[in-house]
């Protein structure tokens, strides 16, 4: 009898901590969208309500096509809360996409051919080279900053997507290389050797043998080069100067600066942000979660 | 292998030792001509920099000064804040990081159904830009409209709305709040990995043996969660330290100096005050900062490894 009570507690306690847990964790994303969803004169009631009363698709419309919201043309202080920054962020956030895609296609095409060298060849340098790729990341990027702009500025590539395309690569192809190495590493040889005493070179190897067994890995790589480029702040900042580049965390960013801003907007600017990380973390967990765990369990 | 076999019949033929040789620079080199381009160049950019006088208002005078860009540094009114700052907030952040992801851990790692829901969204605030992050906490804590205010205050547990991001210490618990609801999903993942490690044989020896839960915990998977607990440190301590995007928009450092850190006093260096050479140099000083944890971290894994 005292062992049931005591497990009923116990259940109830752990249950209300997993509940605290979700609030804490999907409280924040829930709140964003709702109010999304609200006119600013509804956000701006005293206490705000969590549940949207009149919900709402004109703060959407306004950001995509700059028809103002009816809730803002009652006082004209609320009128000048719009702000033309937010309709700013649909071409941002294709900006993002097209940087993160190159760069994730970038990721692939060079870190696999170098993690199957690293991985499976022996060579000349192949520890140094190793240790240099990967202390590359060691720099902070404030001390670096000054300096990548004065190469890009030298390419003339400023303000152009190429910029981030190669800023980012240089950032994320030490991390995929690791990971691919530790990949490839992991996976059994035979079939490779199979392979060259048919007498493949080792790129057909790599080509019809290693990439198809390394599937899982190259999926969850290209994620993590995906999002690292897509969420990527400091230096799309400063190597970008107009719509023409700047990606969505730069908007951001921006519009978090603006004291006055509507906070309708910057609720859809920061819905319209997360939905493609969002949609990745959920479809891609399994891959995710393991390409993560590998990279602290192996040894 | 029959299927492709066919084809490549014809290749036997060339002469492998001379073209083999070349395959792994070959792989290697896209790869590192970009990495090079991008390593080599900044680093020994930075690094003249930081000896010479590089003020942008001052455009053409660049005189050589030595260490006097770290004697400045060091010296800063800022220095010292810098340091508090940093080292507060890295301390709080990662013991927040690390029993979050713990806690987060354990109760993935049980077979309790209704964590089915937190394993589907434990990810997301892993996977969103910091930016993005920063600005949805900095709006959830506004002292005249954020939600959190209105939450409490339908609860009645305030009787008025608190400035979270004006007064300095909630600014700095609130930049917190934020840094582990950002970074304590990976630390979750790393650590409920490191659980699944566990053989299931020590916990059933331990039911047999008639070990309380919490006894379990403190002597069979704290131990053996160690060595990864030692990595996840490292890696959130460095993570803490060099923590900019969410500064930069949950609290623009302020109020006051109250949440600048380290990262961002170096961005106000370079970029507010247009003064390149401090700016790198104290930039350095973090990278050595970093090197010595990363130096003590790989001593102290190896002291781990020759242990077990």
């Amino acid at each position: 009898m005292r062992t049931n009570t005591y497990k009923i507690i116990e259940s109830i306690f752990l249950n209300l901590l997993v509940v605290i847990l979700i609030i804490y964790i999907a409280g924040p994303f829930l709140w964003v969208m709702s109010a999304s969803f609200q006119g600013e004169n509804e956000l701006l009631k005293k206490p705000a309500s969590f549940i949207p009363e009149n919900p709402t698709t004109d703060n959407y419309r306004y950001v995509f096509t700059g028809q103002v919201p009816t809730s803002y043309e009652v006082t004209g202080q609320l009128r000048s809360r719009i702000s033309q920054e937010a309709r700013l962020i649909a071409p941002a956030l294709k900006n993002s996409f097209i940087i993160a895609l190159s760069v994730l296609v970038i990721n692939l095409l060079f870190a696999t051919p170098a993690a199957y060298a690293f991985a499976r060849l022996r060579w000349k340098y192949r520890t140094g080279i190793y240790n240099f790729i990967l202390g590359s990341r060691l720099m902070p990027a404030m001390a670096i900053a000054i300096p990548y702009y004065v190469i890009i500025q030298s390419l003339k590539l400023m303000n152009t997507h190429l910029s981030l395309i190669l800023v980012h690569s240089a950032l994320t192809i030490p991390f995929s290389i690791w990971f691919l190495t530790l990949y490839i590493t992991s996976i059994p040889r035979d079939m490779e050797e199979a392979g060259l005493v048919d007498g493949c070179t080792y790129f057909q190897v790599l080509q019809k043998i290693v990439v198809p067994m390394i599937m899982p890995g190259l999926v969850a790589a290209s994620a993590f080069a995906f999002m690292a480029s897509y969420n990527e702040f400091l230096f799309a900042r400063f190597l970008t100067t107009s719509i023409v580049s700047q990606t969505g965390p730069v908007i951001i960013s921006s519009i978090s600066g603006n004291p006055d801003v509507s906070y309708s907007l910057i609720s859809v600017c920061l819905t319209l942000a997360m939905i493609p990380p969002i949609l990745l973390a959920i479809t891609m967990r399994k891959w995710l979660t393991e390409g993560l765990s590998s990279t602290i369990t192996f040894r | 292998m029959s299927a492709t076999s066919t084809p490549l019949e014809k290749l036997r033929a060339t002469p492998r030792p001379f073209f083999e040789r070349f395959y792994p620079y070959g792989f290697i080199l896209p790869a590192l001509l970009i990495i090079g381009l991008f390593t080599i160049y900044p680093v020994l950019y930075a690094l003249r920099i930081s000896a010479f006088q590089y003020v942008l208002t001052k455009p053409n005078s660049h005189p050589f000064i030595g260490f006097k860009n770290f004697e400045d540094v060091v010296t800063s009114y800022y220095f010292k804040t810098a340091l508090i700052n940093t080292s507060v907030y890295t301390i709080a952040s990662v013991a927040g990081v690390i029993l979050f992801g713990l806690l987060v851990a354990l109760l993935l790692n049980s077979k309790n159904r209704s964590v089915n829901v937190l394993k589907i969204i434990i990810l997301l605030p892993w996977a969103i830009p910091a930016v993005v992050a920063g600005l949805m906490w900095k709006w959830i804590l506004n002292s005249d409209f954020g939600i959190f205010n209105a939450v409490l205050y339908s609860l009645g547990a305030i009787d008025s709305y608190i400035p979270f991001l004006a007064d300095p210490n909630l600014a700095k618990l609130s930049l917190i709040l934020a840094h582990i609801w950002k970074e304590g999903p990976l630390a979750a993942i790393f650590l409920l990995a490191g659980l699944q490690l566990i053989p299931n044989e020590y916990y059933e020896a331990a039911k047999i043996d008639g070990g309380s839960s919490l006894s379990v915990f403190r002597f069979i998977t704290l131990p053996l969660l160690r060595p990864i607990l030692l990595v996840v440190l490292v890696y959130e301590t460095m993570t803490a330290i060099l923590t900019f995007d969410l500064v930069y928009v949950l609290t623009g450092g302020g109020p006051g100096d109250a949440t600048s850190l380290i990262s961002w006093f170096a961005y106000a260096e370079i970029f507010k005050s247009l003064n390149l050479g401090t700016g790198i140099a104290l930039s350095i000083i973090i990278a050595l900062i970093t090197l010595v944890l990363i130096f003590l971290y790989m001593r102290a894994l190896r002291t781990e490894d020759t242990i077990s």
